[in-house]
Formats: C-alpha cells, sequence, structure tokens
C-alpha cells in the first residue's frame, strides 16, 4: 500500500518518467546514437522539410532507425523523367493495393506529368489528377509528417520542393466484425466492435443516422499516439459533460494507451474505489442506445470496448435486452438481477452471521440439519467461508487465464475439490458448500463486469464484518457501502442517481423500467435541451370498433323493419 | 489520503478486530433444547427436563449420518432446584454445551405441579428469559409426569417435541378438541380477570421405561407414545378440572376455535347414524344486561358436506337435507351447552364471557368484577343458537343404502 503512494507522488512531477521512457527508448536505438531522439520531440520540432530529397529520406531514415517495414519507393517523373521523387509507407500498415495501384501505378503512368517541368506544378498535379484517394494534404513540418506516416499514410516527396504529400492508404490487416464475446443477449444485434476506430464509429453511425451524431477525435499517448474519439448527440448530451470529458481527455500525459481500461483510470472522478464509474460495451447498439439518454462515448483505437460517461449505479444492472423484451419480463429479469447481485455481496455474510450469532433466525428443522453438518467441521463458520470462497476464487482466476485445452481439467478438479471431496474430508459442511455456489452463480449474473468483480471484492469484507459483530456488523458494513456510493460521481452527475438525489422523473427507469410506450423523457442526469424522446399517444391499441362485419349481407337480411 | 491519513484508517480497521468475535456462538458449541419439562419432586422442589437435540443422530440417512436409528436423536436430562433460573444453571453441570432454548417448541407442565403450585410461579421465568420465545407450546402431561413425555421416542417425526406439537395441530385442525396455546397467551389469559386459560393434555399410553429406548421405535406398534388428551381447566392459575370429549369440542366451538371436525348425529334411532363435516364456522359471543344482569347468547354458524351415511337417507330431498340440517344444530347445541354447564358448575370462566361483558358495558363490569367467577358467571343465563348448513353432500348424492332399499321395494 505504501509503494502505492510512493508511486503516485511520482506521478505528480510529469517530467520525470516521461524523461526516463525517452532515455530508456535511446539506448535501444541502434541506428543513430549521435542524434538523441528525444530532442526531436522534446522541441515539438519545428524542422521543416527540406529542399532536397536525399537529405529528406535521409532524416527520414535516421528518426524511424532505419527500420525495415518503412517503404521508400523511388520514381523518377516529369519532362524526360528527370526529376526525383519517393514515395514512403509502412509496410503492413497501409492499404497496399491502393497504394500500388493508385499511387506507383498512377504517378509512372501518368501522362500528364510528364509535359510538367517545374517541382510545384508536377505537386499540383498529382495532388489534384493523379491521386484518386481522398484525404490528400501536404505537410511541412518533419515530426507532423514522420507522425503522419507513421499512422499508415503514405508519403510523396518530390526533388527541390519543401512539401510532402501525404494521402491516406490506412490500411493493412484487421479483424473481422464478429459476434461480442461479452454482453451477450438472445435478441438484438450480433455486431460487435473492432479494434478500428473508424470501423466502430461507422457501426455506430450506421444506427444513428443522424446529422447530430458528432465525432471529436483526438491523440492521447505520447510514443504510442492512439486515436481516441469522443461521440455524442448534439443537443442531446449535456454540454457542460461534453467539455468535462473533453479536458479530461485533453490533460492526459502517458507515454502509452494500449486499452480503454487506460483511459477510464485516467479519467474517472474517484479511483479509491471498488465500484465502476464508467460503463463499458462492446456492442454498437449499446453505445446507440446510451447516446440517445444523452451519453458519451469514448472510442479508443485498439480495442472492442468502448467507454460510456457518465455511468450510474442502476445501468450496470441493465442490458440492451431489457429494452427489446416485454416489460413485464424485462422487469422480472432486471429484479433478478439485483437480487443477484444482492446474493453476491452479502450471500456467505449471511450464512456465517446467522449461524455463529443469531441461531434463533434460523428455521428449527433448518438449524438442526446445518447443525448435523457441522458436527464434524473443525473450523469456525468464518473460516469455512473464507476457505470456500478463495478456494472458488482461485478457480475462477485460474479457469480464466488457462490456455483452452486445459481448462476443462481445472473445472473438473475444482468440482472435485470444492463439491465432493471436501465435504467428505470433513473440511467444509455441506451447506457452506451450496452457499459458496449460490454466491459464485450469482456473481455472474450481473451484466457488467466490472461491476460484478467488485461484488467478489466487498464480499470479503462482509464475511468478516458478519464474523465480528453477526448482522450487526453486516449492516454497519452495508451503511458503509452505502454512504460510499452516494458519495462517488460520474463525471459531475451523483452515482446513485435517481436514488441519491430522489429524482422522481428518473426514477420510472431503475430496476425497473416503463413500458416503452410511456418513456416520454429521455433520464435528466444527463440529458442537455432535447429531453422529448417521442411523441405522445405511443400507446398500440385495437381499432376502436370490434364488430364484426359481413361481407355477404344484403339487404333484408336484417330483421330491421 | 496521505500516509498519515492510511495510519489513521489501518488503525480504526484494527478497532474492529480488537473486539474479537464477541458473543459468538458456533452451532458446535449449542446444546439445541427442544423441550423443557417441569415436574414436582416429593420434596416439594421443582425437577427440570431438558431434551437436547443430538445433531448427528436427527439427520439419519444424510452425509455421515452414521448412527441412524441406532442412537436415539435426542438426549434427556434432568435436575432439581428451587427455581427455574437456578436449574438452568445446575443443568450445565450435565451438559457439555451451552443449552439454548431459543428452538424450544415446548413445555410440558405436569398435572401434579399445575394443580399444587398452579402457573403464574414458572410463567415469569419463561416470560423473562431473552432466548426463550413466548411462542413456545404449552401442554399439560395427564395422569403421567411430564419427563416421561420428553423421554419416550417417537416414530414418525423423529423429535419428540416436534412430534408432540405437530399432534396437537392436527387433532385441532380435524377433531377440534383440542387447542394448542402458547406461553404468551397463557400468560395474557391468566392475568385476565375475565378469561380463564385451557390448556392441551397429554398423557403416554404404554410403558415409559420401555419408550426410553430405541427399541420402542423400530416395532411397527410402539412400546409408548403420546396422546393427546383433553383440555385441562385452570381457575386463578391453578388447574381445577378436565374437559374431555364432546364437551372438550363444545369448548373450541365457543371459543370460535374449530376448523374441521366431524359431527354425527342419529336418525331414525340409529345413533351416529350421519356424519357431517364443518368445513367453515363462525361463533360469535355477544352480552345484552338488563338492569345490571348480563345476559349472554352464543350464535354459531356452521358450513359443511355430509361425510357419511349409514342409513338409507334421500339426500337429493331438499327437506331430508333441511331435516339432518336441524338435527346437526342440536347436536352441534348440546355439546355447547354441555361445555357451558361444565365451565359454570366449576366457577371458571374459560370462554372469556367476562371480557364479552366489560367490552360491552364496561361501567357495569366494574362492579361485577369481583364477584364475576364465583356468583354471577355460575349462576350466568346463556342462550346458544346454532345454525348448520349443508353445502354439498360429497361427492355422491344418494348412498347405495337408499338405493339398495328402492330395489327391495
Amino acid at each position: 500500500m505504501l509503494s502505492f503512494f510512493k508511486q503516485k507522488k511520482n506521478r505528480s512531477n510529469p517530467q520525470q518518467p516521461k524523461e526516463e521512457i525517452y532515455a530508456h527508448k535511446q539506448k535501444k536505438n541502434r541506428s543513430d546514437p549521435q542524434q538523441p531522439k528525444e530532442e526531436i520531440y522534446a522541441q515539438k520540432s519545428s524542422v521543416m522539410i527540406d529542399f532536397s530529397l536525399s537529405k529528406n529520406l535521409e532524416d527520414i531514415k535516421r528518426i524511424t532507425g532505419n527500420s525495415p517495414d518503412i517503404v521508400i519507393r523511388k520514381v523518377k517523373i516529369g519532362d524526360q523523367a528527370k526529376t526525383d521523387a519517393a514515395v514512403l509507407f509502412v509496410k503492413g500498415l497501409v492499404d497496399s493495393r491502393a497504394v500500388d495501384e493508385f499511387f506507383i501505378e498512377s504517378i509512372m503512368k501518368s501522362n500528364h506529368l510528364q509535359e510538367k517541368r517545374t517541382p510545384e506544378d508536377l505537386m499540383g498535379l498529382i495532388t489534384d489528377e493523379v491521386i484518386p484517394l481522398g484525404q490528400a494534404q501536404s505537410m511541412r513540418n518533419q515530426e507532423e509528417i514522420v507522425d503522419s506516416l507513421m499512422a499508415g499514410n503514405t508519403l510523396i516527396l518530390i526533388d527541390g520542393i519543401d512539401e510532402v504529400l501525404t494521402a491516406g492508404t490506412q490500411g493493412g490487416e484487421k479483424r473481422a466484425i464478429q459476434e461480442p464475446t461479452t454482453h451477450i443477449s438472445i435478441r438484438g444485434s450480433k455486431e460487435g466492435f473492432t479494434e478500428t476506430n473508424e470501423t466502430n464509429i461507422a457501426m455506430v453511425r450506421r444506427i444513428i443516422k443522424s446529422p447530430d451524431l458528432w465525432v471529436e477525435s483526438m491523440t492521447i499517448g505520447q510514443v504510442t499516439k492512439t486515436d481516441v474519439s469522443i461521440m455524442y448527440l448534439k443537443g442531446v448530451a449535456k454540454e457542460d459533460i461534453v467539455q468535462e470529458v473533453r479536458t479530461r481527455l485533453n490533460r492526459i500525459d502517458i507515454d502509452g494507451i494500449l486499452e480503454s481500461g487506460y483511459v477510464e483510470q485516467l479519467i474517472e472522478d474517484q479511483t479509491m474505489t471498488p465500484f465502476p464509474t464508467i460503463d463499458n460495451t462492446e456492442r454498437p447498439d449499446m453505445v446507440a442506445a446510451n447516446l440517445l439518454e444523452g451519453r458519451i462515448a469514448i472510442l479508443i483505437n485498439g480495442t472492442p470496448f468502448v467507454l460510456l460517461v457518465p455511468a450510474l449505479f442502476v445501468g450496470f444492472f441493465q442490458t440492451i435486452e431489457d429494452y427489446s423484451s416485454r416489460v413485464d419480463i424485462a422487469n422480472g429479469l432486471r429484479f433478478l438481477r439485483v437480487l443477484a447481485f444482492f446474493i453476491s455481496l452479502v450471500g456467505p455474510a449471511l450464512y456465517v452471521a446467522a449461524t455463529t450469532f443469531h441461531q434463533e433466525m434460523i428455521p428449527t428443522q433448518l438449524v438442526f440439519i446445518i447443525a448435523a453438518q457441522r458436527e464434524a467441521v473443525p473450523f469456525p463458520a468464518v473460516v469455512e467461508a473464507l476457505i470456500m470462497e478463495l478456494t472458488f476464487e482461485i478457480l475462477r482466476e485460474a479457469g480464466l487465464r488457462l490456455p483452452k485445452a486445459i481448462g476443462s481439467t481445472v473445472s473438473i478438479v475444482g468440482a472435485l475439490v470444492i463439491g465432493q471431496a471436501a465435504v467428505q474430508a470433513g473440511i467444509v459442511s455441506p451447506a457452506m458448500v451450496i452457499v459458496v455456489s449460490v454466491t459464485a452463480i450469482a456473481s455472474f449474473a450481473t451484466p457488467a463486469y466490472g461491476m460484478a468483480i467488485s461484488a467478489r471484492l466487498i464480499r470479503f469484507a462482509f464475511i468478516i464484518s458478519a464474523a465480528t459483530f453477526g448482522f450487526f456488523g453486516l449492516i454497519l458494513a452495508f451503511f458503509l457501502m452505502i454512504v460510499h456510493l452516494c458519495g462517488l460521481r460520474s463525471f459531475g452527475v451523483p452515482y446513485m442517481s435517481p436514488f441519491a438525489p430522489f429524482s422522481p422523473s428518473d426514477f420510472k427507469e431503475t430496476f425497473f423500467r416503463r413500458p416503452l410506450w410511456a418513456m416520454n423523457e429521455r433520464p435528466r442526469m444527463a440529458v442537455g435541451k432535447n429531453v422529448t424522446r417521442q411523441g405522445e399517444n405511443q400507446k398500440p391499441q385495437p381499432p376502436l370498433s370490434r364488430e364484426m362485419i359481413m361481407t355477404d349481407q344484403k339487404e333484408g337480411d336484417t330483421h330491421e323493419s | 489520503m496521505n500516509r498519515k491519513g492510511m495510519f489513521l484508517f489501518l488503525l480504526i480497521i484494527s478497532v474492529c478486530f480488537l473486539s474479537g468475535c464477541w458473543s459468538k456462538r458456533e452451532l458446535t458449541d449449542l446444546a439445541f433444547i427442544s423441550a423443557y419439562s417441569l415436574d414436582l419432586t416429593e420434596e416439594g422442589n421443582y425437577e427440570a427436563t431438558v431434551q437436547v437435540i443430538s445433531p448427528g443422530n436427527i439427520t439419519s440417512g444424510l452425509q455421515g449420518g452414521g448412527g441412524g436409528s441406532s442412537s436415539p436423536p435426542v438426549i434427556v436430562y434432568s435436575v432439581t432446584g428451587e427455581n427455574l433460573s437456578d436449574m438452568d444453571a445446575l443443568i450445565t453441570k450435565k451438559l457439555s454445551r451451552t443449552p439454548y432454548y431459543a428452538h424450544t417448541d415446548l413445555v410440558v407442565i405436569s398435572e401434579e405441579l399445575a394443580k399444587k403450585e398452579g402457573l403464574p410461579p414458572i410463567l415469569d421465568e419463561l416470560d423473562r428469559d431473552i432466548e426463550f420465545r413466548t411462542t413456545t407450546t404449552v401442554v399439560i402431561a395427564k395422569e403421567t409426569k411430564a419427563k416421561d413425555l420428553l423421554t419416550t421416542l417417537t416414530g414418525t417425526d423423529r423429535v419428540p417435541a416436534t412430534n408432540i406439537v405437530k399432534m396437537l395441530d392436527t387433532t385441532e385442525k380435524a377433531l377440534g378438541e383440542n387447542v394448542r396455546v402458547n406461553v404468551h397467551e397463557l400468560i395474557t389469559q391468566v392475568t385476565s380477570k375475565g378469561k380463564e386459560p385451557v390448556l392441551p393434555g397429554f398423557t403416554l399410553k404404554g410403558d415409559p421405561m420401555q419408550g426410553k429406548t430405541v427399541k420402542s421405535v423400530q416395532s411397527t406398534e410402539l412400546e409408548a407414545a403420546p396422546e393427546a388428551d383433553g383440555l385441562a381447566m385452570f381457575k386463578e392459575g391453578k388447574l381445577i378440572d378436565w374437559i374431555e370429549g364432546e364437551t372438550a369440542r363444545g369448548t373450541l366451538w365457543t371459543l370460535d376455535k374449530i376448523k374441521t371436525t366431524i359431527v354425527s348425529t342419529s336418525w331414525e334411532k340409529e345413533k351416529k347414524a350421519i356424519a357431517y363435516k364443518v368445513m367453515r364456522q363462525k361463533t360469535k359471543v355477544s352480552a345484552t344486561l338488563t338492569k345490571g344482569k348480563p345476559k349472554l347468547s352464543i350464535s354459531t354458524r356452521a358450513e359443511g358436506d355430509i361425510a357419511e351415511v349409514k342409513v338409507p337417507v334421500d339426500l337429493t330431498d331438499p327437506h331430508v337435507i333441511k331435516k339432518i340440517e336441524k338435527e346437526l344444530e342440536k347436536e352441534i347445541k348440546s355439546e355447547i351447552e354441555k361445555a357451558v354447564q361444565q365451565a359454570q358448575k366449576d366457577k371458571s370462566d374459560i370462554f372469556g364471557f367476562g371480557e364479552v361483558v366489560h367490552r360491552t358495558d364496561p361501567k357495569a363490569w366494574k362492579k361485577l368484577e369481583k364477584e364475576w367467577d364465583d356468583r354471577t358467571f355460575a349462576e350466568l343465563d346463556v342462550d346458544v343458537k346454532v345454525e348448520a348448513l349443508i353445502r354439498r353432500t360429497g361427492l355422491v348424492n344418494n348412498s347405495l343404502h337408499t338405493t339398495l332399499k328402492k330395489e327391495e321395494k
């Protein structure tokens, strides 16, 4: 714990780690020890590109350490192919088909190019006519150029021009869109996010086809230069919260962002809490649903997990499927989830408290059975509970990290250890096994993994408090947890809202939900101006008249006079 | 949080552990007492008996049961002493675990103790004790030692205490000659001036010595078995008389405690020819005072089915049904009257007529209160009205007797 604080202290001085990292990097750099790389970055270099092609190429080679995956293709263009030019790209990062066909081929074969004489003319022509790709732009700053190259763009350098043309050719191998592995639903879209930001943004846009869906991009990470985009519905999302997200993201000064969890930890309101204050999902439809409720999505390149802010406590018990299934069933399931969360929190603690302090609370027949089972057990109930809970957590952790081929062995061995052998050996009582397994199953019923795992951790605190003071201790611990929860905030929004502070309008959308036709307003906590969700009178009704219509009725068939 | 804050936090956390596991009781340190009985010794002291569950033997057939039916599910310990709390402490000389009364189902008081000492001296401790529940059932051991009811092993429900309580429940529901009374109800009735308590009696049929061994429950016919038998009538906390059979049921009619029961009536000189199963009933007791003299009226309305017909009767005829209803009303009325007569003879207001009068006219009650049991109640004018309704005739209409008789013709 103390070492953690030492680290934290170091963090407060951002200059120090940065230097260390770059110094470390420099050691690795084989090609050019004379020119320390950090200098280039430290200056936020104003080094401009040179007129000479060979010098430019040398510079780039030097900066990138002559890495073999940077391809330099030299071509001759212009009148009588007198002008030297070079096409640069990083192998694997670019769409090689686009580079070959649209770039090199068109430059080499273009008839227009051979007529032009001056390099300036050539540049203009290439930009305007030859390159049939979008996202072409010219740059002069050396650092920007290298960054652009590293991002997967293709560079064109022409001798005698102090400008570089970059064209967007990002591509290369990426994972196809697959079914998400978390947040699985029976009914609903089977699409899951991929590791590529553009794809992910497009997937959300495919659901919300509105110009109000605004995306802002930025690059975070001094070394990794990870693309981070924030996405929100203009008018629906609260402007204050959007601004808060922006400032918090801009504040981040770190060498690398490898997963959305990095960003999450750097922008969350409260770090000393086991509860997640930022939601994440792998499902585009869930992101869309949250955007419509005024939340803001943060997409990070390189991970299929998209962050959603602000996140409320109740939100972690809701699934996207709640809204696609009928209201009674959805409410029943939601109630079940909350119950399961409660069991996963206090299950073993209740057992320990009841069997060691409050035997009078257990029904007579049951207490006799539990007493009979405990006759041969040598440990107090709390030790028994801790042994079993630890065993289960070890099993779960081991099963999670193991290769799939060995995974089944763990479950078999685990089932034997937890289930039969432990009981037969008289180490634990069968009732304890039931309690632990029910708790274990209940902990998997919470849809959000972050919330479920926090319950697992807090459970141990509950067991200990129940073992020291019985139900009194359990209630105390529970109060502590509630007070802590009420003190949390997610991007300025109280975590426990709409319970605390109580909001009658939002309360309708918590552990239960209204029928879809009655959900006329968006939850007010995160929504800006545009509160109305749907029109009035959305309740479906049968046609007013249900009278039977006789199709083959003739005049005089009825008994009217 | 800085280092100082962390240190403070750890200090606060450690305070939790300093208390240890305060007042912690493991299940294996407790002796669960399922039943408690009180006898009077020859010297005039109490003899308390506790029935302690041995958990290992109670769940035979479960894992590690081992003992099964070869060892008894309960063990009984006795101790003599001057008062109940004393005996509570003395009993630990014989027990390896702390006696635990929260799961005690049954209190048995011997007839002798109830007659000589009365209930008030023993009820105080039962009421005052923290662990002991006031919802525990109280019964009187009739013509046997209270201890014998605890030592006798039982068959269907292996814990004798559970067996007796369940038996009481079942017979109260199906027969209506017994009533389950708990400590709390008993105390309120003993202290009330306008109502005297009744308690169910239990007797032991068979040899108490044989009933102690596991052998007894290994045969199909038990050597000794407890049996519900009558109601004990109290006056001023002391047992004075027993109410039995139909009179006991009459008492329960008046107390509005009948759930279902069978009433039989004679038909054309055949005794108990028609049986009637009461499914629902409501009894109301009301009082009227004329010139300060109270008059009680009991009105009962019973609904039920024909349960059995021993003689040929045409049940399809509404007139016949009406006639049977009249017979049943007479039968029920006589039961109630018998009960009232016995209570008046013993001068014990077990029906709570005094409370009814109190509710009707509180001022008059102030005058009547002093001499209620001995004079006013004993000479009270009680009017009984019974309405019996036959709703259905069971699964068949006419019985086979009726069909046979018709064929003869």
